[in-house]
């Protein structure tokens, strides 16, 4: 059994056959083999939701490792393992109002937003230090960064109307543009790169080290 | 004479970040305690969003994917509420699913948020407005509730069974006559590819962070509106009539944009009227 | 009136976000530890209980309904799981084999449209016909796509033509850089204002916020001084 779950050319049919089973249905429309299909979907859907169990066992492996090497603020991960258990309980008791509830809206949603806010400050002091008209091209940088922020700000619209067309046309044209060209750029990279991994031209993503190769 | 311009130019090269925190909290917390209520203007993009939500009709199922974490939701929290009122007064029919653990809360927070209208409309649980939670966890959850939605979910957040709720009508993607995505970009491209590609209306609010990714989708025609960032959703409180935490936020969010062009001006002038002059002395003695 | 739990929930946030903010001091500190390893475990937390109740939703509770194929999914979870087992942790080969074909088979089967052929289509557009500003808008979207494309072309030398493509492209990208920018920041600064204001509205929590920044500001100073940041602080 082991020789047959470790057997490289296996896993490699066995995701190309999984790949084809949710890919061809698309195109076919044979109702039977949709719902074959959906059916593995949904399987999928429940098996990666299983994988967070991985995220979560080697959080608590690094945290006892430091809580067992006595490491210099070793209680404050014992602090956040006992927070882990804590939020687990709070749910069994309740997910609409008591301690949950209370975790939710003092802990979780302030720290939550702070963790993502505090990306501002560090925007405004990089921006405000590095965006220097050193040559030609930070400086179109800059002059549409500018007339893009002035037009941003409200007030500017309600008694300057002038910036909005040119900051509309910028936003309409080249960020939209880029955007574009990165999606495309992207595409084209997912596209190759899952074919190589379904014909098995790159064994890392299956968890096959280079000695197995 | 020259050491003071030295000076004030030099500070104005090399002034500590710590200077550009305070003053960012302090144009942003100020309005916040004194509010100004300056004017605003609505740009197109809001209202055609505007346009697109007026065309619900009383009945329709509209899917409400929350695909944000809680900090998202500080954001386009205007646009979420604004929309909702909306949606609320044309006695759309509204499913709420969420994609971020975090957003588990947030449609409570809306209900409670617009529960005059909803009261006044005779909203029902169940009847009017179901929500799922998360249901949305990867793309392959919103694949297979593209494709078979009973086949994935069967209750709601509560733990309740949502047979006898107007989900009954929902087999597919093809039943849903709107979804409405507010979104920082989680479970948003399966969205897009799963229902949007397929024919299913959509709209979307993003954070600023995703204007220029999501704006080829808009062009494309894939997503019919855009509404961007906090910004959009004042706008949208302005054309609906209803004041709310976006136009309480405009006035700090326009001396915030001022003041970071102020820094960056400040900073050039110092560039170029100290650190600039410093560069080419030491290249002039090297040579 | 407001109730006990409504103060302590303000109270504590307003601490623990002050506490986070106070990395803008420029030094770790231990506040900013606390306040990093509670959102850490809480979060966790609730990340285990929501995936264990898709996971009950979506797969006991209709198998219990009589959905037998999605026992598979339950044995191919568990297998996953094995991946950790330093012994045996080739179990989960399988499983994973599952589902990155058809994780490759959902998302190769509609980005193909949405993030190709939509988009390419959707460039070609009117460059003769149409009014002043669609002409205007029409051309600059073909131009910038087409160039921004060439100067991201790796595999083949940037020369003649083609370089001086890349080059332009170049110069049309930094403009778009700037745009972008512009909004990031619009959207930063909507998410401080938007927390803020969870703070400030209504009046009566502003003292709970105002008193939180000079309390972490006052205890991060004194540490500061007292050489107590270094110490407290937990190694990284």
């Amino acid at each position: 059994m082991a020789e047959i779950l470790k057997n490289r050319q296996l896993q490699i049919i066995v995701m190309m056959l999984s790949f084809l089973f949710v890919f061809l249905p698309y195109f076919l429309n044979v109702p039977q083999l949709n719902t074959a299909s959906t059916k593995l979907i949904t399987i999928t859907s429940i098996v990666t939701a299983f994988t967070i169990a991985l995220a979560v066992i080697a959080q608590f492996r690094r945290g006892m490792n430091i809580i067992n090497r006595r490491s210099r603020g070793w209680y404050f991960k014992a602090y956040m393992l006992l927070t882990l258990v804590l939020m687990v309980g709070f749910s069994l008791i309740s997910r609409e109002t008591g301690p949950y509830h209370w975790v939710m809206f003092a802990v979780v949603n302030p720290l939550s937003s702070v963790n993502y806010g505090i990306l501002a400050f560090y925007m405004a002091s990089t921006a405000a230090r590095a965006f220097r008209a050193r040559n030609t091209k930070a400086l179109m940088l800059l002059i549409s960064g500018f007339i893009v922020l002035i037009y941003q700000a409200p007030l500017t619209g309600a008694y300057f109307g002038g910036f909005e067309p040119i900051a509309l046309y910028l936003g309409s044209t080249f960020a939209m543009a880029a955007g574009r060209m990165f999606l495309i750029s992207v595409t084209v990279g997912a596209i190759v790169f899952g074919v190589r991994v379904i014909l098995g031209n790159e064994p890392s993503v299956l968890g096959i080290s280079k000695e197995e190769k | 004479m020259a050491k003071d311009s030295g000076g004030i130019l030099r500070w104005m090269a090399e002034y500590d970040r710590r200077y550009v925190y305070l003053a960012l909290f302090l144009v942003m917390v100020g309005p916040l305690l004194r509010p100004i209520g300056m004017p605003i203007s609505v740009s197109p993009d809001t209202r055609q969003y505007y346009q697109v939500l007026q065309t619900v009709q009383p009945g329709d199922k509209v899917f409400f994917t929350l695909n944000t974490e809680f900090s998202g939701y500080n954001e386009i929290q205007s646009g979420i509420i604004a929309t909702m009122r909306v949606l609320v007064e044309k006695h759309a029919r509204v499913c709420f699913g969420v994609a971020h653990v975090e957003a588990t809360v947030i449609p409570d927070l809306i209900v409670k948020a617009v529960q005059a209208e909803m009261t006044a409309n005779d909203y029902q649980y169940g009847r009017d407005y179901v929500i799922l939670g998360y249901i949305f966890p990867n793309e392959a959850a919103v694949a297979a509730g593209a494709q078979d939605f009973h086949g994935v979910v069967t209750q709601d957040w509560l733990g309740r069974p949502i047979a006898g709720t107007f989900l009954d009508e929902i087999d597919d993607w093809e039943d849903w006559d709107m979804i409405a995505d507010f979104t920082t970009g989680i479970a948003t491209s399966y969205l897009v590819n799963h229902y949007a590609l397929r024919g299913t209306p959509m709209i979307m609010n993003c954070i600023g962070v995703m204007i220029a990714s999501e704006k080829p989708y808009l062009d494309s025609g894939i997503l019919l509106a855009l509404l961007q960032s906090m910004r959009g959703g004042a706008e949208l409180e302005f054309l609906i009539g209803h004041p709310g935490p976006g136009l309480t936020a405009m006035d700090g969010f326009s001396f915030g944009h001022y003041m970071l062009i102020i820094f960056i001006l400040v900073g050039n002038v110092g560039y170029f009227g100290y650190t600039r002059q410093q560069q080419m002395k030491v290249d002039k003695e090297a040579k | 009136m407001v109730d006990f739990i409504e103060i302590s929930v303000v109270a504590v946030g307003t601490f623990l976000a002050m506490s986070m903010f106070s990395t803008l001091y420029g030094k770790s500190s231990p506040l900013y530890a606390l306040a990093e390893e509670s959102y850490i475990g809480f979060a966790t937390g609730l990340t285990i209980i929501w995936n264990i109740d898709y996971i009950w939703k979506t797969g006991i509770v209709n198998i219990m309904a009589g959905d037998w194929v999605l026992l598979f999914s339950i044995l191919l979870g568990a297998m996953m799981l094995l991946r950790v087992h330093p012994k045996y942790s080739y179990v989960a080969r399988l499983p994973i084999a599952i589902v990155l074909g058809a994780q490759f088979g959902l998302s190769l089967r509609t980005i193909i449209f949405t993030g190709f052929i939509q988009q390419i289509s959707a460039t070609i557009v009117p460059l003769f016909t149409g009014g002043t500003q669609t002409l205007l808008y029409n051309w600059t979207i073909v131009i910038c796509v087409i160039f921004m494309l060439t100067f991201f072309f790796y595999t083949i030398e940037m020369e003649g033509a083609l370089g001086m493509s890349a080059k332009f492209g170049e110069y049309l990208l930094y403009i778009a850089f700037g745009t972008v920018f512009a909004q990031t920041f619009m959207g930063r600064l909507g998410l401080v204002i938007g927390f803020l204001q969870s703070y400030t509205i209504p009046d009566w929590k502003t003292p709970y916020l105002l008193g939180s920044m000079v309390l972490v500001l006052a205890l991060v100073m004194y540490m500061d001084k007292a050489g107590l940041l270094e110490k407290l602080t937990p190694e990284e």
